[in-house]
């Protein structure tokens, strides 16, 4: 028998990604922390590594207040670092 | 600018979920082994250590972009006739929740539809960005059991959970287990067969059961939170089937759920509230409002509740009988909200330092530098107490947590 799909429909156009540098050396790095615990250590110390051995710059951090909701200041960390980590879910 | 999302293997589905829903797909994700909450920091810092080659990656090179997709298949697919072969193949999709589902033919979709045009578009469903269109609610509410008449308040649930004070994409996605409580005010309560009455959030009521079933068919198809993989739901609760009751307007006291929020008596309206299972508060002693409360407050102060830390409105579902006795006191709705906000309190002293500690970084103000014998309140203000009566005859009443990132929403149900 023919049966309706219960999916709906989805039309997502692909969006490009931002263009990578060849090299960290000198680049900004922010740390979004989700608030999820240890979220903070574990990116904080991925930052400190990149820094230590790629080269990076200057490593600045910001904390959204609970993982379930965005980030409300992403235009003011685009403007400060050069690239992001973040943390999904737990 | 380059971005890495670094989650853990259990979380990686929900992180592609949501990158493609962003129209993102290639958007790098890095897997870090499981759990990081809960693991002493020399060891997190270790997992650091084994991810930073693939850190340096995402952030030094461009991934190949994907094919453009568009579209979530056919619209008409080719189903065994059989109906128990029929149960296998639905499985098999995802499309389902374990229970007997109903095919939806297009024969039995137009027939939910009526005369509403299947290509009208309801919302665009989180984390996956499905498009709900009235076709696709109906193939849901097919599946579900739902007929024609039900449509009008599953359609109304679909937007509700949708306004983004609701924050659905977090409670599809959450591993708390909540899930939208359909709470129904208004005529259509009684025309429809919504029971607010005995055993009003349990087996029975045929309204009750298809409704909340096929608001949570919808979310899962068309908003891709199939449970395990993009619904990352712990343990999740028995609600999370169907959860769908009429508030118990004929034994209230005081004004319905949908007045208090400004809604005319004879509309039919509904709320939506992400919403754990209810906790039982058995009180077969007390004869005056103060002794009620008593129970209520004592049941809800408990350590494990997501409302002390993150807020929202937590649930009094409360009985015809207590809510008479609390009436009878003299006492209107405000004065029960007012005081269950005073005295459902939870010591400081009475959670671990770790999760005081966490709390803190969330909510300094109600957390820091305080004593162990100082309270928190389940609630910000005593206005986010919601009270709603239900239930039939007997001495019991509901406390209902919620998610508490998340706001509870009423709209009119349009027939």
């Amino acid at each position: 028998m023919d049966v309706a799909t219960p999916l709906g429909t989805m039309v997502v156009a692909v969006k490009p990604l931002a263009r990578r540098r060849s090299h960290l050396a000198g680049c900004r790095i922010g740390v979004l922390d989700n608030s999820k615990p240890n979220a903070d250590v574990l990116l904080g110390r991925v930052a400190d590594l990149l820094v230590a051995r790629a080269g990076a710059g200057e490593v600045r951090r910001w904390r959204k207040p609970g993982a379930s909701r965005p980030a409300a200041n992403l235009d003011e960390i685009a403007a400060a670092v050069d690239v992001v980590l973040t943390g999904s879910a737990d | 600018m380059p971005a890495v999302v670094l989650g853990t293997h259990p979380f990686a589905n929900l992180g592609r979920t949501a990158a493609q829903a962003l129209g993102r797909p290639h958007l790098p994700l890095v897997v870090v082994a499981h759990p990081i909450g809960g693991v002493a920091s020399a060891a997190v810092a270790g997992r650091a250590e084994a991810i930073v080659d693939d850190v340096i990656a995402a952030l030094t090179r461009d991934p190949a972009p994907p094919a453009t997709s568009a579209g979530a298949g056919a619209a008409v697919l080719t189903a065994p006739d059989d109906l128990d072969a029929f149960q296998e193949f639905a499985l098999a999709q995802g499309w389902g929740d374990g229970l007997p589902v109903l095919p939806p033919t297009p024969e039995r979709v137009r027939r939910i539809l009526a005369e509403r045009r299947g290509a009208d578009v309801v919302a665009t469903l989180p984390p996956r960005q499905g498009v709900a269109t009235l076709e696709a609610v109906a193939a849901n509410a097919a599946l579900a059991g739902a007929g024609p008449e039900h449509l009008p308040v599953i359609v109304a649930a679909v937007r509700a959970v949708t306004d983004a004070r609701f924050n659905l994409e977090a409670i599809q996605t959450t591993t708390h287990p909540c899930t939208p409580l359909v709470i129904v005010n208004g005529p259509i309560a009684r025309r429809l067969g919504v029971s607010g009455g005995a055993n009003a959030l349990g087996q029975g009521h045929r309204a009750n059961a298809v409704i909340g079933r096929a608001l949570r068919l919808t979310l899962q198809n068309v908003g891709g939170a199939s449970p395990g993989l993009v619904d990352r739901a712990t343990l999740g609760h028995a609600g999370k089937f169907t959860y769908c009751l009429a508030e118990n307007e004929a034994e209230s006291p005081w004004e319905p759920l949908h007045v208090e929020r400004g809604f005319p008596a004879g509309t039919s309206c509904l709320t939506v509230c992400g919403s754990e299972a209810p906790h039982n508060v058995n009180d077969h002693g007390s004869t005056s409002a103060d002794g009620v409360l008593c129970a209520l407050a004592g049941t809800a102060a408990t350590t494990g509740s997501n409302n002390i830390y993150l807020g929202g409105e937590p649930l009094v579902l409360l009985g015809p009988e207590h809510a008479r006795t609390i009436a009878a006191s003299g006492w209107s709705k405000r004065d029960l909200k007012r005081a269950f906000w005073e005295r459902a309190r939870v010591r400081l002293g009475a959670f671990g330092p770790e999760n005081v500690e966490r709390f803190a970084t969330i909510d300094p103000a109600r957390f820091r530098q305080r004593a162990p014998d100082d309270t928190v309140a389940l609630a910000l203000t005593l206005d986010d107490v919601m009270v709603v009566v239900a239930g039939g005859p007997g001495k019991h009443s509901a406390i209902i947590p919620t998610f508490g990132a998340t706001r509870s929403v009423t709209v009119r149900i349009e027939e």
